[in-house]
């Protein structure tokens, strides 16, 4: 009877924390639906009161006319903001990579101070080296480049994918490594031919956060590049709708758009995106 | 050292140089940039007028720079109390191992890894006075009875801007509380359940003590990043109205690419840096412990 009565408890249990999980769920993905729901509505139903839940009357006429705007160009928006994510994607990678493996295997002189120096670059503020690095990007001739931006992005992205790598590699134990050199491969071969496919999931992680890094900064962009044409879908962004004011439906669809690589991303690396917040994260 | 080891240093020099061209040497850089005076005139001047701390006597005498410092706290304080707050009750209400919990945790990751820019301008929406939908909902829960005028009374800002910011960061916090519940030992549990313990012991007695680590890190982690909170809230308000949502982030850059005074700028940024390094190296302190033990 008692035994009866704690199931029913526990299944009851069950049920108030889906219901109650479901609801919380609904509140915070709310932003995002209302974020593509008024990107399908014209600007007379977003001011409708009271407020369409549900776009009566969807429509994409938003992002026609977004798109069909002469002020700023769009698609070559993306095609800057994919061209900068991507060399920040690469450049970090190839530098962070070795980095993390030669801090994790070798016993290097100042090897802690270097991995403070690191931890340390994480937790930069960007407007910490905004204002010298548009010093330095004008005197060496990067300013108002693709250069500046991407460099840029590559401090944040390097520590970052340095300190998640590092971990990885510290994770594979040393006689690997050691049976890999036996065999008579040099470090740089038992580096890319044994430890690198062993840490797989760790680079994929890397690909991914070095590419969101680039594609999510809006900043760098718009304080070392004037050239418009050379803005990424964010710098773009904020300058239409935030500065000059737009229509809402018009901003939200501009917004859906910009979110689309995002989710793209998300949908494919899901996993990697959990794994890199962990890891990167905890232990820093 | 053995000789095997110098090899190592080919695979950290490369990444070790372009950090130091363009993060180390700027850091040192900005240093001396603040105590100098530099504007938009001597920008790229080989000489510059050296005016040792006065930038700094500047910003500490300027009521500009102690209304950033209290609104980057109150921002700070804000959106991590809350963030955490509701991102353990998250994690822990989502601590279940089906398909739809976990589709359910995975899309709520989404707000994190999208551009802040955009977030911001949705938040900005969200807050607008016609047609916010903040506004509207609050009006039709009885929370207030007109509509708020939420970016434009300095108050009312602070409390949009972090809420936004609360959105974007809730998924963080609740991924790495996730994972940390998730190697928590369900026999532990289970003896507790056997001892009689409730729901809220279960939570302190053994929930608590065994995220540790994680609560330090993640609330370490929290104000690091909302500390120095830029586009969020540059997008979103751009540090007004009348200031009172400058926080110091937006009160550096303002003073260097608005008003072109790049050394008061550096001066402010480095006030900032030093407040995260005191944290960051308290943090560092921190892990250096835990892997002692």
């Amino acid at each position: 009877m008692r035994k009866n009565g704690v199931l029913f408890t526990q299944k009851r249990m069950k049920h108030i924390q889906s219901s109650a999980a479901v609801i919380c769920f609904l509140i915070m993905i709310f932003p995002l639906y209302w974020l593509f729901s008024s990107s399908l509505k014209t600007e007379a139903s977003i001011f409708s009161r009271p407020p369409e839940i549900f776009p009566l009357h969807p429509t994409f006429d938003a992002y026609v006319s977004q798109l069909q705007q002469v002020t700023f160009d769009i698609m070559g928006s993306f095609k800057n903001s994919l061209l900068i994510s991507f060399c920040t994607m690469v450049i970090s990678v190839v530098l962070a990579v070795p980095a993390a493996y030669g801090l994790a295997r070798f016993r290097l002189k100042g090897k802690n101070l270097i991995v403070f120096l690191f931890l340390v670059s994480q937790m930069l503020p960007q407007i910490f080296t905004l204002i010298p690095n548009f010093i330095i990007f004008k005197k060496i001739g990067i300013y108002n480049t693709y250069w500046a931006p991407i460099l840029s992005n590559c401090t944040l992205a390097i520590p970052f994918s340095l300190m998640m790598m590092r971990t990885f590699f510290v994770g594979i134990p040393r006689e690997i490594d050691e049976a890999a050199r036996i065999d008579g491969c040099n470090a740089f071969q038992s580096f890319t031919r044994v430890m690198l496919p062993m840490s797989a999931n760790g680079l994929a992680v890397t690909f991914v956060f070095s590419f969101l890094f680039g594609y999510q900064d809006m900043m760098y962009s718009l304080t070392y590049v004037t050239d418009s044409s050379m803005w990424p879908v964010t710098t773009g962004i904020y300058n239409v709708v935030g500065r000059y004011g737009i229509e809402w439906c018009r901003a939200m669809a501009f917004g859906c758009m910009a979110v689309v690589p995002v989710i793209l991303i998300f949908v494919f690396m899901q996993k990697y995106i959990v794994q890199g917040l962990t890891a990167g994260a905890v232990k820093g | 050292m053995r000789r095997s080891d110098k090899v190592g240093y080919w695979f950290v020099v490369p990444a070790f140089l372009f950090m130091a061209m363009f993060m180390f040497y700027p850091v040192i850089y900005n240093g001396i940039l603040s105590v100098q005076h530099v504007d938009v005139m001597t920008l790229l001047a080989e000489e510059k007028e050296f005016v040792f701390l006065g930038n700094y006597l500047k910003a500490f005498q300027d009521k500009m720079f102690w209304n950033a410092l209290k609104n980057t706290f109150i921002f700070t304080i804000g959106s991590i109390a809350f963030q955490f707050g509701i991102g353990f009750f998250l994690a822990v209400l989502f601590n279940r191992e089906s398909r739809s919990f976990k589709f359910m945790r995975a899309v709520m990751m989404v707000p994190y890894i999208m551009p802040a820019t955009v977030s911001a301008i949705l938040f900005k929406f969200i807050f607008n006075v016609s047609g916010g939908i903040a506004n509207e909902a609050m009006l039709a829960l009885g929370l207030i009875k007109q509509p708020v005028e939420w970016l434009l009374t300095g108050k009312t800002a602070m409390i949009s801007v972090i809420i936004g910011n609360i959105w974007c960061g809730i998924p963080f916090n609740m991924i790495l509380l996730s994972s940390g519940l998730a190697g928590i030992p369900t026999e532990l549990y289970e003896s507790a359940i056997l001892d009689g313990a409730n729901i809220f012991q279960k939570f302190f007695y053994i929930t608590v003590p065994q995220l540790r680590s994680s609560i330090e890190a993640i609330l370490v982690l929290g104000f690091v990043y909302t500390f120095r909170c830029f586009e969020m809230i540059y997008v979103m308000t751009g540090g007004g109205p009348a200031n009172g949502t400058e926080l110091l982030t937006l009160l550096s850059y303002r003073s260097s690419f608005m008003e072109f005074n790049f050394s008061q700028g550096a001066a402010v940024a480095n006030i900032l840096f030093l407040i995260l390094f005191a944290v960051g190296l308290f943090y560092t302190k921190m892990l250096g412990r835990e892997d002692a033990e």
